[in-house]
């Protein structure tokens, strides 16, 4: 019997499933370790394995954020063209905050004094407009080795274009320093617009040495464990990505552990036969959202590293990194648990941004919290167990969480306890539907055709709220939804993404992209160890009316360039009215400005079980707890597996593990085959 | 009377449906002014055209919506009708400049409007004698193009054919125009959609009692920030160098800001009259830098809307260059704003010194250069440049960031190379330009161009020439922009021929510094040596530090003793350095 194993590293727990070929599924929790993130993963193993073999270590991991946002990546260099080693460092100015003297930027990766230039210039339409100066690159290497550099990035104007000297610039310093970690920006990012591209090949060049060395130890650690199946990651656009592709490329990891459950989502939509479904993925700090349509995540074009969440707004930019590369289009929110409840100085009701966090944690941990939270909420309100969270490590105490809502919120606001507890949940619930309406609202999409998954450990129990809320009337809890990253981890694909930027091309143009493009993503997947019979590749054109400045991504179906070009027009135009509402009158023509292929390695297995059985836990019969218009009702409590013997109607908790599951008056639950909590609304 | 919560629910939800709004018009518009620039605002008004709520905007944009609003209700009383959508964009009938159209959608009930979703786009060509329409020495407003009193863009939802072929056949770029446009009429489907949601939910009573519930709102913190500051008065004065026509002629801008208890007046009284260039702010826009001061020195970031407008009174007298009467040319009054903010901030730094920065680069510099390529095609690229922040009394100015005024963004080299005919040399920060202090200014920008079609016009519209930005406390001015033309400098402003191969340079104004310069802290001044944005003499020369070496390294105790010598030889600096100081580069 040989397991596959799911590792999801937060930060501060690490979360391992294993499943076997049966379909009978593992899990264990274990506290993270900062100090080595694989020690941590070490002793989880260590407790979850008993000598069974192991066929596939599915990772996903936060090192690559952490380590821009603790400011701890490698001495890095940056080698630009004459005149532009500035970039990096002015952005593209804006900044996140109206109205903020305080505001200040986030460093840069790249010192100014190890930001190199060498004396070269090349034209849009890759021909030569200054000859790369031999001299001034002889003078870039003589500073790197004085300055005794760790990583070393390098991106040229227009080398989207034509690649030429940064080739000659990277093999100059290969040669002098064979051992630097080298990332060149037609490499990571042969696109046009010179300060997506190199911020994110400094990324790629700050994380490089540490990530290298992190899937070094790990895979000293598996094997001590006498693992010696291979370590895949997950990329943040969704696809796994083996050790070797994660080393060289880490930009691609940085985002990798939301993706997870997102992808675990996806594949799971598609079994159920599901073809709308929106993920709702909330923790303690903060909730996430994403879109999955006919078995496709959508996928956003760039992402900002250490930006904090969204204020809601997703246009105020500049609070991160930039890194311009596929990712899964999440929108976050500064609401989880953890966050605080409190008046602003006009005696208005907030909720969050700020959070209580794991430490002191809510008013109800006893560990010295005394503002309210949306669990001190919770609990007042009876939705959540007081004997205690992850079955009953953690005792809540319900008095402390009562004092705190009554005199901080309920007395002030001139409420009812329950009224005000109740508003606060609906303040946090109206704070996430934003992130929901981000990824449907905002792309034309009607909410109200989507089922609602959801997952992480608060999810389940607002899920239900906001379902009603918006007009949705379906939702999935999947097994365990506290673990749901780690498991998602099980079912995601390998992937590879490749993107060419272009203008407006005739067919004669485009065929060799196209191939070039197709040839790659193949080969990557052939490095993996995929055969030819299980890779599929998928196209995607971003698209735009002439004139217009930004471009819309459109699916291609298969063909050649000039059967591509003749279906564009009409494609596009569907789409952008799908998404802005209009389309532009026929004779504006629609420009080509970029194509992009996907490559995806299909599993061996199906690596979906028929069915996870349904958790048993240990739950009280029933307590009272606090229904709008209803008031209070006596609620009963069940555990998952109780659901297999029928539908049960609201008022119900579902009480978990991991997760509390709330069905209100009104709504129905059921178990399907799978072994999902379904949840239908009136 | 509703409960807090359903309060506090309806202000998130009107605020996020602004929010949708300016995403709106961020995804579908054509032009790259409006996209990368955000050169647009967007909001929701109630039936008295009063903001209601605010999306994500340009803070310079955040008086105009109403004036314009009003404007329209004014004209057309009761003659509004559902599927009417109203549109202007006359300066002097609630516009600002001719270039931003704004586009007003109604949401009736019982047969009247109850609530309005706003637009206002900065478009990249509307006519008259330059391309961009943003001329800086136009003088008179029947040069600067197409000029619209408030109409009717569609009526009872057909869409107003004349007025359409109008603007199609007096623009330059009739194609990017009627997309932008189309941009701002989806966005207020967005907003139709929604806030028809919210009257569904709250019937007409309810989201009237709910509007003036969320103005009431943020009244309320208005007055507790304000309440917070100490009550007082002062008054500064400060300067843009001409207007283009009367080249050196100073414009003075005075700005008194009096603070008592729960009230803050910006009076501009004693400011020039209006000027013959293009220049001239209207109420709304010299409103908006005293706002956009005003707010950064409030401990709370409220929403926007007018419960802070009832907090905050602006007087600007009518025939100054902060409220002109028409015909004033007014295309690029960009600038007046960006002067009457430094002014405004100039003032709260006086009552409250430790609250506030030093002037920052004085504001974006517009630069277009727009002609015909080999193919008769039109071409016009527009740019703003800006990127420095004033010494701070807690820290440095920023360095490459964006003015406080304009959340402006840079365009990409690559996409101007491979757009238009041009090719960009450099784009680069500029060592020893920040204006000296405790805490230093933002250091300038340099960018350089080459034209390589045969001939364009080239139109730059800078300041700060010679009247540097200011420093506080001590710390010294930053340094002057520069324009040049293969190495010989130009005015600041400017509309020129420019011919295949001429390289044109511009260097943006250092900011001001905060504080002594003598006592930077040695790490600060380390680290500038190390980051080459402060030379070795510079160092020295500023600073009173000795440094040498690559990379430099600082002498202890040499510094010790210069700084010793200067502080005993140096004249105390003012508390507003205009001037370098004593000892200082000239």
């Amino acid at each position: 019997m040989s397991l596959r194993i799911g590792i999801d590293i937060g930060g501060t727990f690490t979360d391992l499933v294993a499943i076997a070929p049966d379909g009978a599924v593992r899990t264990h929790k274990t506290p993270s370790t900062p100090a080595d993130y694989s020690q941590g993963i070490a002793n989880g193993l260590a407790a979850l394995l008993n000598g069974e073999d192991v066929a596939e270590v599915l990772h996903a991991t936060t090192i690559g954020s952490n380590t821009i946002l603790e400011g701890k990546g490698a001495r890095t260099a940056l080698i630009t063209t004459a005149g532009f080693r500035d970039l990096l460092e002015i952005r593209d100015l804006r900044m996140p905050r109206l109205y903020d003297m305080h505001w200040t930027k986030p460093p840069a990766l790249v010192e100014r004094r190890l930001r190199l230039e060498v004396v070269e210039k090349m034209r849009p339409d890759g021909s030569v407009a200054e000859a790369l100066d031999p001299l001034s690159v002889a003078a870039v290497i003589r500073t790197l080795t004085r300055e005794r550099v760790d990583s070393v990035a390098i991106c040229l104007l227009h080398s989207y274009a034509n690649p030429a000297h940064e080739k000659v610039v990277a093999q100059a310093v290969r040669r002098v320093m064979p051992d630097v970690a080298l990332s060149v920006s037609h490499e990571i990012l042969p696109e046009i617009k010179e300060y997506p591209r190199t911020s994110t090949t400094v990324v790629n060049a700050y994380v490089q040495p540490v990530v290298r060395a992190y899937l070094t130890s790990l895979a000293g650690r598996l094997a001590a464990l006498g693992i010696t199946a291979k370590l895949h990651l997950m990329q943040s656009n969704g696809g796994l990505a083996s050790a070797a592709q994660a080393a060289e490329f880490p930009a691609h990891i940085v985002e990798s552990g939301p993706a997870a459950g997102v992808v675990g989502a996806a594949v799971l939509a598609a079994r159920l036969g599901e073809d709308r479904v929106i993920t709702f993925d909330m923790g303690g700090t903060t909730a996430k959202a994403g879109l999955v349509e006919d078995g496709e995540v959508l996928r956003a074009e760039a992402m900002e590293v250490g930006a904090g969440v969204m204020a809601g707004a997703r246009l105020l930019v500049g609070g991160g990194y930039m890194l311009k590369l596929p990712a899964i289009d999440l929108a976050e929110v500064g609401a989880g648990g953890g966050s605080i409840c409190a008046l602003d100085p006009a005696g208005a009701p907030k909720v969050g941004p700020r959070s209580a966090g794991a430490d002191p944690g809510p008013v109800c941990y006893g560990r010295g919290g005394t503002e309210p939270t949306i669990t001190d909420c919770n609990l007042v309100l009876g939705y959540l167990d007081p004997a205690g969270l992850a079955g009953g490590t953690v005792r809540l105490d319900r008095s402390a969480a009562l004092h705190a809502v009554a005199d901080r919120l309920a007395d002030p606001l001139g409420m009812k306890i329950t009224d005000a507890a109740y508003g606060m949940v609906r303040l946090a619930s109206a704070t996430m539907m934003r992130a929901i309406r981000a990824v449907s609202v905002e792309r034309g999409r009607d909410v109200r055709d989507f089922t609602l998954l959801a997952f992480g450990g608060n999810g389940p129990l607002f899920a239900a709220g906001i379902a009603a809320e918006l007009g949705i009337r379906r939702v999935l809890i999947p097994p365990m939804p506290g673990l749901f990253s780690a498991f998602g981890l099980l079912l995601a694909g390998t992937e590879h993404h490749a993107t060419r930027t272009l203008r407006d091309p005739d067919a004669a143009a485009l065929q060799p992209v196209l191939d070039a493009l197709l040839a790659e993503g193949l080969d990557r997947l052939a490095q993996d160890g995929f055969p030819a019979a299980r890779c599929v590749t998928e196209l995607s054109a971003k698209a735009r009316y002439r004139g217009q400045s930004s471009e819309l991504s459109v699916k291609l179906p298969r063909g050649d360039a000039a059967a591509i070009l003749a279906t564009l027009p009409d494609a596009f135009a569907d789409e952008h009215e799908r998404t802005y509402g209009f389309r532009a009158p026929p004779e504006e023509h629609v420009e080509l400005m970029g194509v992009s292929v996907i490559a995806r390695g299909m599993p061996a297995r199906p690596p979906l079980p028929g069915q996870i059985p349904p958790a048993r836990a240990k739950v009280p019969a029933s307590r009272r707890a606090w229904f709008e218009g209803a008031g209070w009702m006596e609620t009963q409590v069940i555990d998952r597996a109780e659901l297999a013997a029928g539908e049960r109607h609201g008022p119900l908790i579902v009480q978990e593990y991991d997760a509390t599951c709330l069905v209100p008056p009104g709504a129905v639950a059921g178990l399907d085959g799978f072994g999902n909590i379904v949840v239908t609304l009136e | 009377m509703h409960d807090p919560i359903t309060e506090e629910l309806f202000r998130n939800a009107i605020v996020a449906l602004g929010d949708e709004m300016a995403l709106t018009i961020y995804r579908a518009a054509y032009s790259g002014v409006l996209k990368n620039i955000m050169d647009y605002s967007t909001a929701i008004c109630d039936a008295q055209g009063r903001l209601v709520a605010q999306g994500l905007s340009l803070p310079g944009h955040l008086c105009s919506i109403p004036s314009a609003l009003q404007s329209c209700l004014r004209h057309f009383g009761d003659d509004i009708a559902e599927g009417d959508i109203l549109t202007l964009n006359d300066p002097y009938d609630g516009g600002m400049h001719l270039p931003d159209i704004f586009v007003f959608r109604p949401i009736f009930a019982d047969g009247k409007p109850i609530v309005w979703a706003a637009t206002i786009c900065h478009h990249t060509d509307v006519g008259g004698r330059v391309p961009g329409s943003n001329a800086s020495d136009s003088t008179e407003i029947f040069a600067e193009g197409l000029r619209l009193p408030p109409l009717k863009l569609l009526e009872r939802g057909v869409p107003n054919a004349t007025l359409m072929r109008i603007i199609e056949r007096n623009v330059r770029l009739p194609q990017r125009v009627m997309g932008d446009l189309r941009a701002q009429l989806a966005a207020c489907e967005i907003a139709a959609r929604g806030l028809g949601e919210l009257l569904a939910r709250h019937k007409a009573d309810g989201l009237r009692a709910l509007m003036d519930a969320t103005m009431a709102h943020s009244e309320r913190l208005t007055r507790h920030c304000l309440a917070e500051l100490p009550d007082g008065e002062a008054t500064f004065t400060d300067w843009i160098d001409d207007d283009q026509i009367d080249a050196g002629v100073p414009i003075k801008l005075v700005c008194t800001v009096r603070k008592s208890s729960e009230h803050m007046r910006f009076d501009w009284t004693g400011s020039s009259p209006q000027v013959k260039g293009a220049i001239n702010n209207t109420w709304s826009y010299t409103a908006g830098a005293s706002f956009t001061a005003a707010k950064s020195v409030l401990s709370v970031n409220m929403p926007n809307n007018d419960g802070v407008f009832r907090c905050i009174e602006v007087v600007a007298p009518p025939g100054t260059v902060t409220n002109a009467l028409p015909p004033a040319a007014c295309a690029a009054r960009g600038l007046t704003g960006f002067r009457a903010a430094d002014c405004a901030f100039g003032a709260l730094a006086k009552l409250y010194p430790q609250l506030v920065y030093a002037a920052s680069d004085g504001g974006n510099t517009g630069i277009t250069i727009g002609g015909y390529d080999e193919a008769r095609k039109p071409f016009i690229y527009v740019d703003f440049l800006s990127g420095a922040w004033g010494g701070r009394p807690w820290a440095d100015g920023l360095d490459g960031n964006t003015n406080m005024f304009a959340n402006m963004a840079s365009f990409s080299i690559e996409v101007i190379e491979a757009e238009n005919p041009l090719e960009v040399l450099d784009y680069e920060m500029v060592p020893d330009t920040g204006g000296p202090g405790q805490f230093r200014g933002g250091v300038s920008l340099r960018r350089t161009w080459r034209m390589l079609a045969q001939e364009g016009i080239l139109q730059v519209r800078a300041d700060r020439h010679t009247h540097r930005p200011y420093g506080l406390q001590g710390g010294g001015p930053g340094t002057p922009s520069l324009n040049a033309l293969d190495d010989e400098t130009l005015p600041a402003k400017l509309t020129m021929r420019l011919t295949r191969g001429q390289v044109f340079r511009h260097e943006l104004p250092g900011a001001g510094g905060w504080g002594p310069p003598l006592e930077r802290a040695l790490d600060l001044v380390a680290k500038d040596l190390r980051d080459g944005l402060v030379t070795i003499e510079g160092a020295a020369r500023d600073y009173g530090v000795v440094a040498k070496g690559e990379p430099p390294v600082i002498d202890e105790t040499a510094t010790r003793e210069l700084r010793e010598r200067l502080r005993a030889s140096r004249a105390p600096a003012p508390d507003v350095a205009w001037q370098p100081l004593d000892g200082a580069r000239g």
